[in-house]
Order: C-alpha cells, then structure tokens, then sequence
C-alpha cells in the first residue's frame, strides 16, 4: 500500500518539478516570482491540444510544438511585461504585478477563444495503466516522469557544460558585471525565458494530458512556487527536490488526514519551513539588497 | 432605481476592501495574497453569529471584526518577518487554509453549501457612510506619522530601521488595519447578500484587489479609490463586453507597468489646496475691486 | 470635509453614468400591455454557459409555441435574457432589474443552486416568481421548512435525485456495499451526497467508505486506492463533468471495474469526454430521446440547432411551460397571482415528465427520472424509475 503512494507522490512530484524548474529559472535570473508562467502553461497546452487533434500529431511532435510555443510566448512575456522594467530599473514588486497580470490576461484570453468547457486530449498511449506487482502506475504519468527527469538532465547539460548555460550562470551572479565582460544580457535574458517557456510548454502538455484541459490549468503555478521555496528560491536542483518533496507530502496528507484537512497542514508545513529555514533545503541566502 | 442601488452598494463594499488592501500593499508594500480571506472571515463570523446565535447586527459585526483583527494578528507575527516573496506565499496559504476550514466546519458554516438566511442589513446609506469613513481613516493614517513610517519601509527597509522606525511594529500596525478594515467589508457583504460561500472568497479576488491599486498608484489613495468605484462599476455599463473586460483591464494595467509604473493618479491626492487657493483667488478678486 | 464633498460627488457621477446606460434599456422592453414580459436569467458566458445556453433554447422554443397558438389571452411572451456569469452577485443585480425595472411576469432561473439559495431571500422582497432547476433545497424552502413564496424547482431536487440513485441502485441492480467520493467544497456535490449515504444506510445497503477532495484537486489516486481497498460494490461519484471525467479515468487505470453511479453530469458529453473509462456508469436523466412526450420539441430542436439537444433544453421548456400555465390558471400577468397559480399546478404534461408542484415545497413530487448506463460509448436508456417513498 505505502509503495503505491510512494509512486503517486512520486509521479505527481514530477508534474510539479517541471512546473518548478521552469519557475525556478526566471527567479534565479531576475529574482522575482514569475507568476505567467502559469498562464504560459496554459496557452501552450492548448496549442499543443489543437496539434494533437487537429493535426493529428503523435506525442513527440505536440510536445515539440509546445516546446516552441512555451518558448516564443515566454520570450514576448519578457518583452512586453518585463523588459522596460528592467530598463528604468524598477522596484521587484512590480515585475510581481507585471507577472500575475499577464497570468490573468492569458487564462482569459483562452477562456474567450475557447469558452470554459474542458477537453480530453485525444489517447495517446495504447495501455493506459501499467502493473508492476502490487503497484499500479498509469503509462501517462511515467512518461510524465521520464520526459520530466530528461528535460531536466539536458537543461542542467546546457547550464553547467555549454558556453550560453556558463553567461547564464554569470548573469545571475551580477548582472551588470556580466554585461562589463561582454555578455549580451539581454540576449542571456531571452535565452531563459525561452527555456523557462519550453519547460512550460512541455508542463502544459502533461498536465492538460492528465487532467484534461481548462483555462484554469495555469493555477498550478502556485505549486511550482511552493516548491521553489522549499527547495530554496534561486536553486534549480533545489527546486526540483522541493517538487518532489511537495508531492510526496501532498498525498501522505490526503492518504492520512484526507482531502479536506490538507491545505491547512499544508500552510502550517510551509509557515513552519519559512521561519525556520528560509533559504529552503539547497538555496543561497538571496539578501534583499539594502 | 433598486438596481443601481444595489450596483452602489457593492462598489461602496469593494471600495472598503480597497481602502484595507491599500493599506498594506498599496502603502506598505507587503503583497498579501489572501486578503480575501480576512473578508471571509468577517463574512462568516458575523453570519455564524447572527444566524446561529441570533445575535443583533451590530453585535455580530463588532465581533466580526474583533476576530478579524485577531486573525490579523495571527498570521501577521509570522508573516511579517518573512521575505517579499515568501510573505505573498505565506499570505496565499493562509487564504487557502481558511477555506478549507470553511468548507469543512459543515455544521458550523453550512461548509461548501455556504451560510444562507442572513438578515439582510446593509442599506445603501450605512454601504456608502461607510465606505467614506474608511476612506477618512485610511487617508489619516497615510498623512500620519505611521503611514510615513509605512512608505519608507516600503521603499528601503534597511535605511528605514537605520533611521530608528522599528519596522516590525508599523508592520504589524498596517496588517492589523487592513485585516480590520476587510473583514468589516466582509460583514457588510455578508449582510447585503444573505448569503456566503467559501468560493466567493478566492485568492484570485485578492490578486485582483492587488492589480486594482496598482491600476490607482500605490502612493495614491485617490487612485485606489477611484479604481476601485471604476473596475466595479464598469462592467454593468459595458455588460455587452463582459468577456474582454478582464483582459482590457490587464492589459491597461500592464501599459501603467511600463509607462507609468506610479500609476494612473501617481502622487496625486484629491485635497482641498487648489479648492482653498480658487478661493483664495476669489477673495482677492473682490478685494482689488473694493 | 471638503475631500468627501468631492468623493461623494465622484461616486455620484458615476451612478449617472450607469443610469445612463440602464434607460436606454428600459425603452427596449416595450409596451406591457400587448405583451406579457419574462425574465431569463441563466449563466451566459463563464464555465456554466452551455448549459445556460441550452435552457434558454428550450425556453424560447416553449414560447414560439405559445405565440403560435396565440399567446396568452392573446398576449404575446417575451423574453428578456440576462447573464448571470456564474456569480452571486450578477444574479442578484439581474433579478432585481428583471424584477424592479423590467417588471417582468415571472422569471425562469438558472440551474446552479448558489444563485437560487442567494435570490431566495430577494424574492421574498421584490415578489417576482422564479421558476428554476437549482437542486438545493434551500433555495425552494427555509430552514423551517416553509416555502418561500416566490421560489419554485421544476425538476426532482437533490435530495430527491440521490434517492431515486441509490434506490435504482438497491432495488434494481442488487447493489449492497457503496462508496461515496464527492467534493466536499462543491454545494452540489455535497447537497446529492448525504441524501445518498442516509437512504443507503437505511433501506438495507451499507456505505462503506466516504472520500472527499477540494474544488481544485485533480488527483484522486489517493481516495481511489482508499475506495479499492474496501471492495464496495459500486461508487457514488455526484460531481460536474470534469471531476467525473478525472475519476472514472483514474479509477479504471487504478483497476476498479465495478459501476460508477453518478449525477445528471454523467449525460452527454460525458462519454466522449471520458473514452472506455465511462462504461459501466448509471445515472438519472430528466428524459430519454425515445419518449413520446418530447419527440416534437427534440426534433424541432434537432432541425433548428442541428444537434442533439442536451437535458437543460427540456429543463427550460418545461419551466416556460409551467409559467405558461400558471400565467394561463391566473388568467393575469400579475406576478404575484402567477406565483400562486404556479404553487398548485397539478400534472403538467412536460418533456421531462408529468409535473405536479407540491405547495408545501414548491417542488414537484411523483417525478421519476430514467435511469441510464453507458455501454461500449453509448448512452443506452433503461427505464423510468422512483423510489416508493416519492411517489
């Protein structure tokens, strides 16, 4: 019985790891909560849902498809929303509002295009559950899982071993030392938020996979950032150990106390984490700059 | 003439709120994502109290607002202490968490079936008395010396402790405030209505409140104000446009974000000075001709 | 002081403003005296817009009818149509305009049970008839079981529906041991739930286990795998389409096989949306598409709108139909006289069934529902059916 919710958690934890990690990129870089990438999630998902149907693509091309759309929308996110921020060097909380606004506009715009009735992605698996002994797994989430534990294998390849991942990884030291030494910031800039949407766009996929389709699906963002903070805002492994903790707890709570009770304990946990460990488990002690 | 009432009655309400909100977010710059659960928690205390105790209305709502401004008190000791950020999050739980106890209190509060039978005792004359006598408290305490105390903080907390504001306290002044003045909008809600749900109170309502003030200008009561009467009001004219107010209304708010980050009322405050100087001017009209 | 003069003056110019715009309405509702004017107010845009879409089809299919054979009392019906968005407050700002400025005859209302108990109180004020499919019973009668006067369900309530389930399930399927997953922050959810348990646990069925989840959960493996484990014979599932399509999914994946009984959600396009996982599901419908009752409004529908007409479409028509009737018994358009002509109308023969309103309730009683099962994707439509104790 306990192994199979150590699978459950275990597969809901990498649906919230790539929410996070996409989540975690943006902060580490521009230091503040993205909160459209919830909206990101969304439209991508959608487009991804349209090629499924529409265009009747197998698995691997919708995923493509919304690794290029997550990509592209959250590079114009970065333009429209944050970029003259940046430029009149304005205070963190308005990248803050910028984001959530631009959350909300996302998910309305689909409402209007779409309407609020939900869709089923067409099947793309044949089996849909999987038996290993006692332990049941549906084929979805393990590819959730295995597509999660990919992605996150090449972006930590492109972060620690390519020439872009290295003028990332400076930029989020110091911005402006970085631009001294010749980095295009705003180039590096683009660059994350392309991944972060790509990541986005693949999290967008999955979950509108799982859990069908609706303009709300963006909401989920809300875990990637409780798992951002367990883990400790600003680091990206952190960030994925915080998912996969945050969905291990989510299913004890429901298995133990139920459904209702959880979010209270949830907030509790979290209060609990924050006040005494508020760089999370793996993060850097982020000073706010005086 | 009874519609336009009512249309009166929950601009007046939603003006409150602001007014609270303003207070903290606007004016402190402490993100609180669940203000809308303060408001829940007047709601319901002064329905419980009415509906369940027979208490009078005064009684139910003075009491509302005394475990309103516990409340406050409670989730503000910790919270305050806490990161920019992680006070958003810490805030968000706390909406999260109330409602999941509303939703399980059944016998207490009617749960997910919400509380009905509410007297109903908001008249348009107590709405509108009310929501000027906020205005009055909130535009006292800004031009007070706390207030100032509270945009200092707001923009440099490091430089405001080394001037000798002990941050933790007008911290804890502006939460309580805020909670108080919410939760009182809660209980006028709840009594126009008669009826309350756990629904009605999501955290998205508290991002919305946020953009309000941000649309207003955070320095500017004013603003808020008026914002608050404007995105409220609007939608019963523009009834036909009903889907794209929302997204009209964000992507104002994100051209404010770019080009006005001060908001659309800035650093104005509706005051008496360009009245007493007409008049001044008048006065000295008449005297030359004496 | 000044401040507020100017504040008050601001709040003033905007209350003209919306004046404004609400005159130029009122110069559109027309003449009463040649027309007899009802209010619709049904959630137009927002998660619920299908349905409000649907019933407001089959309410102004009704009145084409009626116009046809000349009205009532040779006044013509019109409708006057409001968007509720799913919001209490939209609602109540809609009925207070349909009531006070419109001043319509009676109001067919929209079949979400938060909007129905939060007009309740209202109409007690404004006297305007409301006619709706909101299953609570709150919003029919008070907490001390008396009626409000202006509120009226035209459609089994709640409590009715989960008992006609669970006795379909005892009675005709042999079913003994239940489990119950619902969504205890979802009114709905909750209001079908317990009626279910209690007749469960009294008429000789045993409820085994009950699970809940929140409005946002998507993931119930967790409750499922509790549900498996205690072998119930068949799972009481009383939630909205999407959740209901999530678990019939995540059950079946977790190798649950027995029958999911579910609400009127389970109808059309439940099947599609859920693929294999919605066989073996039973639940009740308003109407079967055989029966003879309704074939002339399904296909008129079918011909206009050249698709199947969902159950919200015969839930409209019924509910002009008994305005109709009412508006007919009182032989005036006086919405007080129509209220009471619609607390004793005896036997309406709608699509839905044969509907008598019982005037201690202001609900119908003796209303049977068909029972149906999914088969290999297909509805397949077994009987009519109704537990003894409401006949």
């Amino acid at each position: 019985m306990y192994l199979q919710v150590l699978i459950n958690g275990l597969s809901l934890g990498s649906v919230y790891a790539i929410i996070a990690v996409g989540f975690a990129l943006v902060f580490n870089i521009l230091k503040f909560s993205n909160f459209s990438h919830g909206g990101v999630m969304t439209v991508t998902a959608y487009v991804g849902f349209l090629a499924a149907k529409h265009l009747e693509a197998p698995l691997v091309l919708t995923i493509l498809v919304a690794i290029l759309t997550g990509g592209l929308l959250a590079v114009f996110a970065e333009f429209v929303a944050f970029r003259r921020i940046r430029r009149n060097k304005g205070p963190v909380i308005y990248y803050f509002v910028s984001s959530i606004t631009l959350g909300i506009l996302f998910e309305n715009l689909i409402t209007i295009f779409f309407s609020t009735n939900f869709y089923s992605f067409p099947d793309f698996f044949e089996t849909s559950t999987l038996k290993l002994g006692e332990v049941v797994m549906s084929v979805s989430d393990l590819m959730m899982f295995l597509i999660s534990c990919t992605s996150l294998i090449i972006l930590a390849f492109i972060i620690y071993r390519t020439k872009i991942g290295t003028a990332v990884r400076a930029v989020s030291y110091d911005f402006n030392t970085a631009s001294l030494m010749g980095i295009n910031v705003n180039v590096v800039i683009m660059a994350v938020f392309f991944l972060a949407g790509g990541l986005g766009g693949i999290s967008g996929v999955f979950l509108g996979i799982n859990y069908t389709l609706y303009p709300q699906l963006g909401q989920l963002v809300v875990k990637g950032f409780i798992a951002s903070v367990i883990g400790g805002l600003g680091s990206l492994h952190g960030a994925v150990m915080g998912a996969f903790l945050l969905g291990l707890v989510e299913i004890l709570l429901v298995q133990i106390i139920g459904s209702g009770f959880a979010p209270v304990f949830i907030f509790i946990i979290m209060l609990g984490f924050l006040l005494i460990r508020p760089r999370g488990i793996a993060g850097i002690n982020i000073q706010e700059k005086a | 003439m009874d519609f336009i009432l009512s249309i009166m009655v929950f601009t007046s309400i939603t003006v409150i709120a602001v007014t609270g909100i303003f207070v903290i977010s606007g004016l402190t710059g402490l993100f609180s994502l669940g203000q809308a659960a303060f408001m829940a928690i007047g709601a319901y205390v002064a329905g419980v109290l009415a509906v369940n105790y027979h208490l009078s209305f005064p009684v139910a709502g003075f009491v509302a607002v005394l475990v309103g401004l516990l409340a406050g008190a409670i989730v503000g000791l910790p919270a305050i202490r806490l990161r920019r950020d992680y006070i958003a999050l810490a805030t968000f739980g706390f909406g999260e968490a109330i409602a999941a106890l509303l939703n399980q209190s059944v016998s207490i509060t009617g749960g997910a079936m919400g509380l009905s039978g509410i007297p109903k005792k908001t008249g348009i004359e107590l709405a509108v008395i009310s929501a000027l006598i906020c205005i009055f408290i909130v535009r006292n305490f800004k031009y007070s010396k706390f207030g100032r105390q509270c945009i200092a903080l707001r923009e440099d907390e490091l430089a405001a402790k080394s001037m000798g504001i002990n941050v933790t306290r007008v911290k804890m002044v502006a939460f309580l405030l805020s909670a108080a003045i919410t939760a009182y909008a809660g209980v006028l809600y709840a009594f126009y209505t008669t009826y309350v749900e756990p629904a009605m109170f999501v955290w998205t309502k508290s991002a919305e409140w946020i953009i309000i003030i941000y649309f207003g200008g955070i320095n500017s009561l004013t603003g808020a104000v008026f914002a608050g009467i404007l995105l409220t009001s609007l939608p019963e004219v523009l009834r036909f446009a009903a889907e794209w107010r929302v997204v009209i209304y964000c992507i104002v708010v994100i051209f404010i974000l770019n080009f006005r980050p001060s908001g659309v009322f800035g650093e104005y405050e509706l005051s008496f000075n360009w009245f007493r100087k007409w008049w001044k001017h008048l006065k000295e009209k008449k005297g030359v001709m004496r | 002081m000044k401040k507020i003069l100017v504040v008050l003056l601001v709040l003033g110019l905007m209350v003209t403003a919306v004046g404004c715009g609400d005159n130029s309405e009122q110069k559109q509702s027309g003449d009463t005296s040649e027309q007899i004017l009802i209010g619709n107010m049904q959630d137009m845009s927002g998660p619920t817009s299908v349905w409000g879409a649907a019933v407001t089809s089959g309410i102004e299919m009704a009145i084409e009818e009626v116009n046809a054979e000349g009205g009532i009392d040779g006044k013509e019906l019109k409708l006057i149509t409001y968007d509720t968005k799913l919001d209490v407050q939209e609602a109540i700002n809609a009925y207070n305009r349909l009531a006070t400025s419109d001043k319509v005859s009676a109001i067919v209302g929209p079949p979400i049970s938060n909007i129905g108990i939060a007009v309740a109180p209202v109409s007690e004020d404004k006297k305007v008839p409301l006619v709706g499919s909101f299953l609570d019973e709150r919003a029919t009668t008070k907490e001390d079981g008396t009626p409000y006067k202006y509120m009226f369900l035209m459609q089994p309530s709640a409590g009715q529906q989960a008992q006609i389930m669970a006795g379909y399930g005892l009675e005709k399927q042999g079913l003994k041991k239940f489990a119950v997953l619902f969504n205890q922050a979802n009114a709905y959810s909750v209001s079908l739930s317990k009626p279910f348990i209690d007749y469960v646990n009294n008429n000789g069925g045993e409820v085994v286990i009950e699970e809940t989840y929140n409005a946002s959960d998507k993931d119930f493996k967790t409750q499922l795998a509790k549900i498996k484990n205690e072998n119930p014979d068949a799972i009481y599932a009383p939630n909205y389409v999407q959740e209901l399509t999530l678990i019939v999914k995540q059950a079946r994946a977790l190798g649950i096989d027995v029958p999911i009984l579910g609400g009127l959600d389970a109808a059309p396009p439940f099947a599609d949306l859920a693929g294999d996982a919605a066989n073996k599901v039973l639940f009740p419908n308003n109407f079967a598409p055989d029966e003879p009752q309704l074939q002339e409004v399904y296909n008129a529908y079918k011909d206009k709108h050249g698709e199947e007409p969902l159950n919200k479409v015969f839930i409209g028509y019924d509910s002009m139909l008994l305005i109709a009737q009412a508006l007919k018994e009182s032989g005036s358009a006086d919405p007080q006289a129509v209220a009471e002509a619609l607390a004793n109308i005896k036997e309406l023969e709608g699509t839905t069934g044969t509907i008598s309103i019982s005037p201690d309730t202001h609900r119908p009683y003796g209303l049977s529902m068909v029972m149906f099962q999914i088969e290999d994707g297909k509805y397949v439509a077994k009987e009519r059916y109704l537990t003894e104790g409401l006949k």
